[in-house]
This record gives C-alpha cells, structure tokens and sequence, in this order.
C-alpha cells in the first residue's frame, strides 16, 4: 500500500479505474480533475476523514491495488484537530468564501447568457463584456490576488493541491481571454464555448476550495497567521474600495435580466 | 435553584493524572495581567495576540500554558466579580484600537456568568474602528474544550 499512497492520483485512476468509484464514495472529487498530480497520502490527509473512514478507505483501495493479498493499512499523520466542536471559519477565510458566492451568482447566470446571446446585438455583447469585466476584475484581481499573493504563501507552494489551484486560475484566465477575442471577431459559437468552459471549471474549483482546500488551510493556520492574513486582505479590500458594491450592483442587475 | 457558577462539585481523581518529569516553565512573558492593572499601551500588547482568560481558566485547563498563554499576550478578569467593567471594555477597545492587536482569543468557562466576558470584548468591537479576528473558547470544569469558534 505504502507504494500507491505516494503516486499521482491520476496515475492510479487510470491504472484501477475502480479506484475513482470508492473515491467517489468518500467525496474526494478527483476523477474529472484535469491535473490529478496530487499524491494519495496527501489527498487523503486533507480531505479530514475520520479514523474509521480512512481505514475504510484505505481497506476498499487496497483489495483494488493488490487483488488477493492481505491489505496493510498505512498510518497517515495529521494534524491534532481541537477538541469539542469544529471551529467556525477564521474571518479572512469567511471573507474568502462570502466572495465565492458572489462569483457563483455570475455562474449560475452563464448559461442562460451565453443560450439567448445574438453577437449582433449590442446589449448582449454589453452584458458579455460587463461579465469579463467581473471576471477579470472582482473574481481574478480581487479574490484570486488574495489567494494567490496571501493565503497560498502560508503554504508550501510546491503542494501539488496548490499547483491545481494556480492551473485552474491559469486556464480561468485562458477562457476569459479566447472568449474576449471571439467577441471582437464576431464569433458566437466560442465566446459560448469559453464562457461555458470557464463556468464549468470555476464551480468545481470553488466546490474544491469551500469544501477541502480553505477547511484544510483553516486546520494549519496559526492564529498569528489568521490575524495578519485579515490584515493583508483589509489592505486589499481598501486598495480595491467601492468593488464590492459596484459588482454586487452588477450581478443584481444581470439576475433580472437573465433570472 | 443553586448559580452553576457556585455549586460545590467535586471531581473524582482521574487515574491518568499527569506524571511530571521536572518543571514545567511557563509562558508568562509580561506583567501585570489584570485587566485593571493593565495598560493596553503597554509594549507587549502591541501587534500582538492577546489572551483574554477569565479567572478560572487557567486553574481547569491543564495545558494552559502550553497550549493557549505561548506566544501570546494576556489579560485576565472575572466578569461576575469585578467592578467597573465600563472600564474593561475600554481597554479592550484601546488594544484593538490603539496597540493594533493581531488577534483576540476570549477564554471563558462554561458557567453561564463567564460568558460576560465575552460580551464585554464584543461590545468593545462595536466600538472599535479597527476590526480584529476574535475567538472564543469555552473550557468546561474538568478542563475540556467545550466549544471554540471566531466570533
């Protein structure tokens, strides 16, 4: 087992294919991730399962990996976590996550878009272009910035969880761009194309951050770190002032239309 | 019906008592600590992450020092026995203020006149200007942690 718990996931989904249902069993969402460089020793320490789920899970890969033979369950060390309840998110992670929903708003508005937009149309091409603008601006300047240039540098950044967040910024931007490029040139069919694709990459990176990443993150940060982190990010939110409510007025506006 | 905050309770020996191998140091790196002793001016509460522990805390909770007091900055008071408490909320307000603490963690037990505590450093927040992650902690007689979560 102890040879398998420090290969790529992907590596091990495409040799026992299997191996993503119990995966998916659990809630470990790696088999349409794209990367899939993640070890599984890490996979499974930061996806915060109990003991007796981790043995379960462990158990269910090992009679996969080794058909027949008698499975030795690894030990995974973790961090000890507090007694009594789980802690509330520290209030710059919530920061973090109440920009998330703001961000998903948009999403959940991209279909809908991209169906009624007719590229001749000057209104449309106007909503398609105030969504880049949020994109480019509020979800990537302002969210990613405070991810990408703060809260990751807690962090090793040659994790390869990390690694996974800055590829799926890096083609975020990508989409954002080739649909730009399409809209000048008239071509419909790929702002669709890329709009649609960047929806679908960024609901499934914010699933990962919300429900595996930042409750990880949460568990490691000292309480020195959480207090210079929202530090950090009262100094981007007053370099970013009057964003929040300029885009929040924005998607209100593109929810009537497009609700 | 008896305040839960002066039953008499007595608590069985536990049979995994700590066995100490020599003395433990402590953690305490300022003085004074009471918070009507304290200064918020002084130079250990500047950026720093202030402990605010109620009396008891620190006799329940056995790793006290280790786990909580280390690295930090502390102040402690009782809030069903202390007068002036106006004044309380004042230097609470002041080290958000004024010494630009990194973080407040209040350290209270789970009898319900503690939770004053608690409610003297929110209505410090209220009027600070400045905003500071803020923790509670909630230890139990026998020293457990019974609830943390940032307020």
């Amino acid at each position: 087992m102890e040879q398998y718990l420090n290969t790529g996931i992907k590596e091990l989904i495409s040799k026992f294919p299997a191996a993503g249902d119990v995966l998916n069993r659990f809630n470990i969402g790696c088999v349409p991730c794209n990367v899939g460089t993640c070890l599984l020793k890490d996979i499974v320490n930061i996806h915060d399962l109990t003991a007796e789920q981790e043995q379960e899970l462990f158990w269910s890969l090992g009679k996969i990996f080794t058909p027949g033979k008698p499975v030795i369950l690894p030990e995974i060390k973790r961090k000890e976590k507090p007694a009594g309840n789980s802690p509330s998110f520290s209030p710059p992670v919530k920061m973090l996550m109440d920009e998330h929903v703001l961000i998903k708003r948009l999403i959940a508005l991209i279909p809908e878009m991209v169906t009624r937009l007719d590229i001749g149309k000057e209104a449309d091409k106007k909503d398609v272009l105030d969504s880049v603008d949020f994109i480019r601006n509020y979800a990537d300047r302002f969210h990613h910035a405070k991810e990408e240039d703060i809260l990751f540098k807690y962090f090793d950044e040659n994790m390869d969880i990390l690694k996974v967040m800055h590829e799926d910024h890096t083609s975020g931007r990508n989409h954002v761009k080739k649909a730009l490029e399409a809209l000048d040139a008239g071509d419909g069919k790929t702002v669709t194309d890329h709009l649609s694709a960047y929806a679908l990459l960024l609901s499934g990176h914010i699933k990962k951050e919300d429900e595996v990443l930042y409750p990880w993150m949460e568990r490691n940060l000292t309480t020195r770190e959480i207090g210079e982190m929202y530090g950090k990010f009262g100094n981007v939110d007053r370099e970013f002032a009057g964003s929040q409510e300029k885009y929040e007025a924005l998607i209100n506006a593109l929810e009537k239309k497009y609700n | 019906m008896e305040c839960p905050g002066s039953r008499t309770v007595l608590f069985e020996e536990k049979e995994n008592a700590n066995e100490a191998t020599g003395s433990i140091k402590s953690e305490l790196r300022q003085w004074p600590i009471q918070l009507h002793l304290i200064s918020p001016a002084a130079p250990y509460y500047q950026g720093a992450d202030v402990v605010l522990t109620a009396d008891c805390v620190a006799y329940a909770l056995g790793g006290y020092h280790q786990n909580y007091l280390k690295g930090k900055s502390v102040a402690i008071a009782c809030p069903k026995l202390d007068e002036d408490q106006e004044v309380y909320i004042e230097k609470i307000r002041s080290w958000f203020d004024d010494a630009k603490i990194n973080t407040l963690t209040v350290m209270i037990m789970q009898v319900p006149c503690c939770g004053g505590l608690l409610r003297l450093a929110q209505e410090a927040m209220k009027k600070s200007e400045r905003k500071v992650p803020v923790k509670s902690i909630v230890v139990g007689l026998q020293g457990e942690i019974l609830n943390e979560q940032w307020i």
